[in-house]
């Protein structure tokens, strides 16, 4: 062993020992530190303005979460078994510690008011369960004659029953959804069946389905890269190397989150997906080159193979790492703190896979050796080679085919672009079938809807909300609202003032509206309170009449149906203004609509940002304007196509969609330096442009093939998921390793054939 | 009228002389003191006005005004009060007839706006009276006879010995779990009282703020209710309070109900 040998040996076992160390220290301080943030509360931008005014709303009128237990008996609900039912319900509910007696709303703790000749009456509907036909009967004519609870606490049809339990949004664990759906079902037998829905439930399923999904699919994900990566570099330790690589650089970046403690917030379990996908592109390029200096070379020895790899390798994956770390760090412009970190901890990951590819790789191949099947490759490579060359003419040929089909496919993609909505809802990550849709859908139909939006009016004066004029304002809009299909129902304090004045004069349908003067609007109120429950109407209007909540039961808790009920509550805006009244929204979903506004907002800054930055580095880098717009190319087609299929597929734009654009920039910045930077070298040695593209494309082209080969097979199987945010995550994945390898060796390709880029002057003899 | 009240007056006597037997030093048992609560005599009939002041946990406050008229003849309470303030509500009165005998109450409104007399009715005694902290159980007597009751301790609170007493509902689903009353010993006023939830958490506490004879009766002048799990609170101030002006009977019509203040 000669002395450089030996320092070679001792740097490598150096870097082990370090690599591992460091891995060791992070996972333990992982498993110390690390925690999953389920408060959705926490991934809000606190100080902005919409959520600082829905947070203090929903402390004003205690806004809460419904969880929405219903109770469904074909054969009617006003039977002695089912009402017992709905009682146990409604108190076991109130017992439990995470609800307070007036969280929970059912037909058992609900008021009758009703109208006689002579007076009013506030009471239950039945405290002790009624057992005769005849006061089942009466039960039955009460619940159908009183609207406050007909169509919203039991069904029109008389079948099903629902208990709503209020929580306070945030607060709700994937514990307690457990406890909670066992409770329910509990309840269930021969005859009735056990509903539950809900905006906590669906986020609570959500919380366990996604990552226990993740959980399943991720060591598939891994062994048919591995599997793809082994078939690709014919070579256990450089497989197990660059796996290992990826591993390494997804612990140290959740290591450094954890020591930083900085929760694990759920768009951060994309870190690993961009992880995977440049961490296995580094491998690929690192033994792509090792594998050629042993076939030019085949009796060198590790220690000069190992150190061209490095050489070479330097400079374009230097560029590479730090253009992608910059677009990724981009991402701080965003608003939203999850995002955020997002970034800065995908740029740390990057910034380890770029270390451990110049100095992990290296030392691999000295301490556990190496031996590429060089007689195997031999003949392939040749076989490879002429195939590129083959691909490279063709293309070059057929230019004005690339440039037409690239045109073509852009503007498709932009008329797709203009259909991308951006979707804050919940519930459509589930399957059409899975048993929360259904449930849903199944409350829906029986009742007024099981997403709320609260719409908050204000006004200077003391005692606004006693005036007839604005209370009937209210009234009209909650009537236009409730004209859109999936507005289910609306409830304001307008609802009770006409319940009390069509009661105070004999039930007289006609007196179902909003009385003349604001002595009778106050005086029903009082009455109201002395009568009923006045904690009702703490959630409806403050101490001074001047602050009230209108709550819009809406059959979805998608952007557009929110966005269209606001459309409508919008057109109330004006009158409202010109009554010294301002118009506000709050409540879980209209943060959630908000939240991914910012969320795309932030992407599209960051998507701008980042293509500017790899604009100016690429010219930097390579000295080269043309340079730089032609390398900046495949990201912009990759981004185009990106959101033009979502939009054309229908795929709404969410918090993880949004994000893959970032693995456009990462990867198409990958791609196209060390494209152009194999092209620069190799332009120089042979000063042929057709040469030095047939080169470029079977050295680079290969490798880029390699790396997209493998990070769409291994995506690829997320298609086979059973929580479809994740299969559309695995469909985009690899649909943007695709265009981005299509664009890098097609149209960037053939533009820096065509406009000369690096040539030192104008060739016309290359031409093809 | 009078005949009844001569009655209650010796019967009262009777029960002091019979209580003025037992050796001073006897340890009072806890139903002695709620039964001496409870007998603490009050007059036939009050008058005054009542500031009722509503404050929630935000520090808003809803202050009204009321003027009442009460008639008690042992076995009935009636009780008539007109709004004062605010303006909008004013002339709204309110009716109400309890009865000793378990009876639910009867109960009046007249709304002005609508130029009619309503009768309302509730089936909750555990229902707030007027959005205030106050149920309706919480205002009337209830008689020591309905509870448990356990004497804890005798202290000194703010300067006044007091019996501490321990009350548990003999029904079962009574909406307090149980209540603990300090009761001055030299007047048989409730001092003070603490209310617990069915869970056994402190709920609500009653304080009096001020007491004082009024023409020769113990009574409560201003008492405030704080119900600790909504820190919303409730402050009942009485004003020119009268005692036993003989006010008549069709003061408690539903016609008098109209006539306003």
């Amino acid at each position: 062993m000669t002395k450089i040998e030996k320092n070679y040996k001792l740097i490598s076992w150096a870097i082990m020992v370090i690599v591992l160390v460091l891995t060791v220290f992070f996972i333990s301080s992982m498993r110390k530190n690390s925690r999953m943030e389920t408060n959705l509360d926490e991934y809000m931008p606190k100080t902005h303005p919409a959520f600082v005014y829905s947070d203090q709303a929903e402390e004003w009128f205690n806004i809460k979460d419904g969880i929405l237990i219903a109770i469904e008996n074909k054969s009617g609900i006003y039977n002695p078994q089912t009402l017992q039912k709905i009682k146990d319900i409604s108190l076991d509910l109130i017992d439990m510690e995470e609800f307070e007696e007036n969280d929970v709303m059912s037909l058992y703790t609900a008021d009758n008011i009703l109208g006689s000749e002579d007076g009013m009456e506030v009471n239950a509907f039945y405290s002790s369960v009624p057992k005769s036909e005849v006061m089942l009967e009466e039960l039955k004519q009460n619940v159908q004659t009183n609207d406050m609870v007909y169509g919203r606490l039991v069904s029109t049809d008389g079948t099903t029953a629902l208990v709503v339990a209020g929580m306070k949004s945030g607060t709700f664990t994937p514990e307690f959804y457990e406890q909670i759906v066992e409770f329910a079902r509990g309840f269930e037998s021969d005859e009735e069946t056990i509903y539950i829905a809900g905006r906590p439930i669906v986020e609570g399923t959500m919380a366990l389905l996604g990552p226990a999904d993740m959980k399943r699919m991720v060591p598939i994900v891994i062994v048919v890269i591995g599997l793809v990566l082994f078939i690709l570099l014919r070579s256990i330790r450089a497989t197990a190397a660059t796996l290992i690589s990826v591993f390494v650089s997804s612990i140290w970046a959740f290591g450094m989150m954890s020591v930083l403690n900085v929760p694990i917030y759920s768009v951060s379990t994309m870190i690993p997906v961009m992880l995977i996908a440049i961490g296995v592109a580094y491998g690929i390029y690192y033994y792509n080159h090792l594998n050629r200096y042993f076939l030019d070379n085949p009796d060198t020895s590790r220690e000069s193979a190992v150190k061209y790899a490095v050489r070479i390798l330097f400079a374009p994956l230097s560029m590479a790492a730090f253009t992608t770390i910059i677009g990724f760090i981009s991402l701080l412009s965003s608003q939203v703190y999850p995002i955020k970190y997002f970034g800065i901890f995908t740029a740390v990951g990057i910034f380890t896979a770029y270390l451990l590819a110049l100095l992990f790789l290296p030392a691999a191949v000295i301490v556990f050796g190496y031996k590429p099947k060089v007689k195997k490759n031999v003949v392939k490579s040749v076989a490879r080679g002429s195939a590129f060359r083959f691909l490279s003419n063709k293309l070059l040929l057929n230019r004005w085919w690339v440039y037409g089909t690239v045109w073509m496919l852009i503007i498709i993609s932009l008329t797709g672009i203009q259909k991308v909505w951006i979707n804050s809802s919940f519930l459509d990550k589930f399957e059409e079938d899975s048993d929360i849709v259904i449930t849903d859908r199944f409350v829906n139909s029986k009742f007024g809807g099981t997403s709320t939006l609260n719409v908050i009016l204000e006004s200077e004066h003391v005692n606004a909300f006693k005036q007839p004029e604005n209370l009937r304002l209210i009234d009209q809009m909650q009537n236009e609202t409730e004209k859109l299909a999936l507005v289910g129902n609306s409830f304001s304090l307008a609802d009770y003032i006409k319940r009390m004045n069509k009661v105070m004069n004999a039930d007289n349908e006609e007196f179902y509206d909003i009385p003349e003067n604001n002595e009778m609007v106050a005086q029903y109120l009082l009455l109201y309170e002395m009568s009923g429950d006045p904690e009702n109407l703490t959630k409806l209007i403050n101490y001074d009449y001047n602050r009230t909540n209108i709550t819009f039961q809406l059959k979805g808790d998608d952007s557009r149906t929110i966005n269209e009920a606001l459309g409508v509550i919008k057109q109330f805006e004006e009158k409202l203004n010109e009554q010294g009244i301002t118009l506000n929204y709050a409540g879980s979903g209209y943060k959630a609509l908000v939240f991914t506004d910012l969320i795309l907002e932030g992407q599209v800054m960051s998507i701008i940002i980042s293509l500017g930055l790899v604009l100016i580095l690429l010219t930097l880098m390579f000295r080269s304007i043309k340079a730089g717009l032609i390398g900046s190319l495949p990201i912009l087609i990759t981004a185009v196509l990106s959101f033009g299929v979502m939009g054309l597929l229908n795929i709404p734009l969410s918090t993880t969609t949004a994000l893959l654009s970032s693995i456009a920039i990462g990867i198409g910045i990958d791609y196209a330096i060390h494209f152009l930077q194999y092209y620069k070298l190799n332009l120089s040695h042979s000063g042929l442009k057709i040469t030095a593209i047939y080169k470029t494309m079977n050295q680079t082209g290969k490798a880029i093939m390699f790396n997209a080969v493998v990070v769409i097979s291994g995506f690829l199987v997320l298609i086979f998921s059973v929580f479809p945010p994740n299969r559309t995550l695995g469909a985009l994945v690899s649909m943007n390793m695709f265009t981005s390898l299509l664009g890098t060796l097609s149209v960037m390709m053939i533009l820096i054939f065509t406009f000369n880029v690096f040539a030192k002057k104008k060739s016309t003899k290359d031409k093809v | 009228m009078m005949m009844k009240t001569t009655v209650k007056i010796f019967a009262l006597a009777i029960i002091s002389i019979a209580m003025a037997y037992q050796p001073a030093n006897a340890q009072l048992t806890g139903q002695q003191v709620m039964e001496k609560v409870y007998n603490n005599p009050s007059g036939d009939d009050t008058q005054g006005s009542l500031t009722m002041t509503l404050t929630n946990s935000r520090g808003e406050q809803r202050i009204r005004t009321l003027k009442q008229f009460i008639k008690d003849d042992g076995k009935m309470e009636k009780k008539i009060m007109f709004f004062v303030s605010p303006a909008d509500v004013k002339n709204t009165s309110f009716m109400s007839w309890s009865y000793t005998d378990g009876r639910s109450d009867d109960q009046w409104i007249y709304l002005p706006a609508l130029k009619r007399t309503k009768r309302i009715s509730s089936d909750g005694k555990s229902d707030y009276f007027m959005g205030s902290d106050f149920t309706y159980d919480d205002l009337g007597d209830r008689h020591p006879n309905q509870d448990n009751h356990k004497l804890l301790r005798e202290e000194k609170v703010d300067g006044k010995e007091c019996y501490v007493v321990e009350s548990t509902s003999k029904e079962s689903g009574y909406m307090y779990s149980k209540t603990i009353t300090w009761v001055m010993k030299d007047n048989y006023l409730g001092l003070k009282r603490e209310f617990y939830d069915e869970r056994g958490r402190l709920l609500k506490v009653l304080t009096i703020e001020k007491f004082d004879k009024v023409d020769g009766f113990w009574t409560i002048l201003e008492t405030e209710m704080h119900n600790v799990q909504k820190d919303h609170k409730t402050n009942m101030r009485f004003n020119d309070v009268q005692k036993n002006k003989g006010i008549t009977e069709s003061k408690f019509t539903e016609r008098s109900m109209t006539l306003g203040i």
